[in-house]
């Protein structure tokens, strides 16, 4: 009888136990899943974003549910960095998981000023960077969009901290590989791969925007194929592990994600179908690689390419 | 507001019953005896679709008998066409009870109730406590049809006094329910739930008569457990349901946004900032 699987993986320095990650915004932060999920059963729960200055966030409604999936417009509500480091952060230290922190910004200089801080925090085991949130009025997603900003902000964030630096990438670019090149040049140990997708949805009874940000970032299953493409295309062009995220609710929807080449998967909107989603996948995926014989995830991460018959096969064949 | 403890869990229930109360109308009746003895009026729980196709849809607890809790809702859409769809012996699990639910303790000796179309699924649970407090209670329901006045019978058979309202005139008076509540003796307590625009007419007509009133709001739900900040209402922040996270501002220092999900989803209508 062998060993049961390996399901630990690892994200530059940051160790889990269980390759899943709970999304940024999705998960709260942890308590409020507690009752109804095993946190002890997660890799890592990355904490809603986090900026220098307070803000309130998007109007109502925040919130739209559209075929296989939802559009959502929150607006990076969040109480600001020094309450957020003085009243709040220590009561997340407890938690049976990893934390990751996630700082949003809107200068160079605040995700530098915002990362350091929160890096230098005990509870915090690694930093996300969302260059890529759509859902913010004053040009959020640009720095995500634009190859040599994400490199300036990786860079300046680079600086302030040895912790793992994960940066979220966005899906609503022409080419997501020259955004991923640069972010991981410029000293990124992940990459988070993808944000939402833009989106809209208005109201034929009112005329009106269903949102009440008019756009919002489009997530859940309806997004899925164009997260896998963006996993395996980005997979190809860097040497640094990705998170795969983007629609996951299945040991299905994982393989995917890790056969495109995702070292780690991020759960988001699927816990708002049941809670109970993220164990269901660490225990099944346990149990398909048991019953295929493989010692870990390691021996599923980029396999998609092998054994394919590629067109330049065929080619061959046809000579 | 009733203390909000958390004791809840995900509940994997069988359907025991299913009723049509009219076109889209459904009761379904679980088997959940810890949901059925846990449950106070007006909370919620989030019922997971079989399919696991989408998300979890946030339905008032209508009914608690022993053993058994019911949940009724109108057919709106995908998510509540597939839950529609179960029939007794089907699985369906929930999570839940969720939200803080009415405060049926004040000791008011004349509760009015007002609900608004599918409202009526929060206030039944109320309306029972109310009446084994000894309070006289009127019911004030409101619906587009009398085919869509669900379930008035129930309430009767509790205690509760009706008082009637439809769009198209076809049961009671036609016109808005609210517009009654303003002609009857005025109460000693308004709880309410229905449509956003009959809510806020409940408040403006509680502030006129100086009546405290809860209201039930109706907002879509992400994850309906707290961990999203989808669906937020802005309220007092010296109200005592006002989260500590976040404090950020709005329209000056003294407005926050709750969830109405984790600090809701009844509120103070003299606390609100909507």
């Amino acid at each position: 009888m062998s060993a049961a699987p390996n399901l630990a993986t690892k994200l530059g320095g940051l160790d889990l136990a269980y390759p899943t990650l709970m999304g940024s915004g999705c998960y709260g932060t942890g308590e409020e899943f507690a009752p109804f999920a095993d946190l002890s059963k997660i890799g890592a729960i990355v904490l809603k974003s986090v900026t220098r200055r307070p803000r309130l966030g998007n109007t109502t409604p925040r919130i739209v549910h559209t075929p296989a999936g939802m559009l959502n417009a929150i607006g990076l509500q969040n109480p600001g960095l020094d309450w957020y480091l003085e009243r709040e952060l220590h009561k997340y230290g407890d938690r049976p998981c990893r934390i990751v922190g996630s700082v949003a910004g809107f200068s160079v200089d605040d995700y530098a000023y915002v990362c350091e801080r929160l890096a230098a925090r005990p509870e915090i085991a690694a930093i996300e960077l969302n260059v890529s949130c759509p859902n913010v009025a004053s040009e959020g997603e640009t720095f995500g969009c634009d190859p040599s900003l994400t490199a300036k902000v990786v860079r300046a964030a680079r600086a302030t901290t040895d912790k793992t630096l994960i940066v979220k990438l966005s899906p609503n670019v022409t080419d997501i590989r020259a955004v991923a090149k640069e972010a991981q040049d410029a000293g990124a140990d992940a990459l988070a791969v993808i944000n939402t997708v833009r989106g809209m949805a208005i109201d034929v009874e009112t005329w009106r925007p269903r949102l009440g940000n008019v756009s919002g970032g489009l997530s859940g299953p309806a997004i899925r194929p164009i997260a896998v493409l963006a996993v395996y295309e980005v997979a190809q062009t860097v040497k640094i592990p990705i998170v795969g995220q983007g629609g996951i609710e299945t040991l299905s929807d994982a393989l995917e994600f890790f056969l495109a080449g995702a070292t780690a998967i991020s759960i988001g909107t699927a816990n708002f179908t049941d809670p109970r989603i993220p164990e269901r996948i660490v225990t099944e995926l346990e149990a398909y690689l048991a019953g295929r014989g493989l010692a870990g995830i390691g021996d599923l991460i980029g396999k998609a390419n092998i054994g394919f018959a590629t067109p330049h096969q065929y080619e061959g064949d046809e000579g | 507001m009733a203390t909000l403890e958390i004791n809840a869990g995900v509940h994997a229930t069988t359907v025991s019953d299913r009723r049509a109360l009219a076109a889209g109308v459904v009761e379904m009746t679980l088997d959940a005896p810890l949901l059925a003895r846990i449950t106070r009026p007006g909370q919620y729980v989030m019922a997971i679709p079989p399919s696991a196709q989408a998300a979890a849809t946030a339905l008032a607890v209508y009914e608690t008998q022993s053993k058994h809790a019911s949940l009724l809702f109108f057919v709106t859409g995908g998510r509540t066409r597939e839950l529609a769809a179960l029939r007794p012996g089907d699985r369906l699990d929930v999570v839940g009870p969720l939200g803080n639910g009415f405060d049926c303790s004040g000791g008011a000796r004349d509760v009015a109730i007002v609900a608004g179309g599918v409202g009526i699924a929060s206030v039944l649970l109320a309306a029972r406590a109310f009446v084994a407090a000894g309070a006289r209670v009127r019911l004030f329901y409101g619906a587009r049809t009398a085919e869509l006045l669900v379930d008035a019978h129930r309430f009767a058979d509790a205690g509760c006094e009706l008082v009637l309202a439809t769009d198209d005139g076809s049961a009671g008076e036609r016109g808005f329910i609210t517009e009654r509540l303003t002609r009857e003796p005025k109460p000693e307590s308004i709880v309410a739930c229905g449509p956003t625009p009959m809510l806020r007419a409940v408040a403006r007509i509680a502030e006129e008569l100086r009546v405290p009133a809860q209201l039930s709001l109706e907002e879509t739900f992400g994850c309906g457990v707290g961990g999203c900040w989808g669906c937020v209402v802005p309220i007092a922040r010296e109200s005592a349901q006002a989260p500590s996270f976040p404090p950020a501002e709005r329209g000056g220092s003294d407005v926050v946004y709750a969830r109405v999900c984790r600090e809701g989803p009844v509120f103070w209508a003299h606390e609100l900032r909507w």
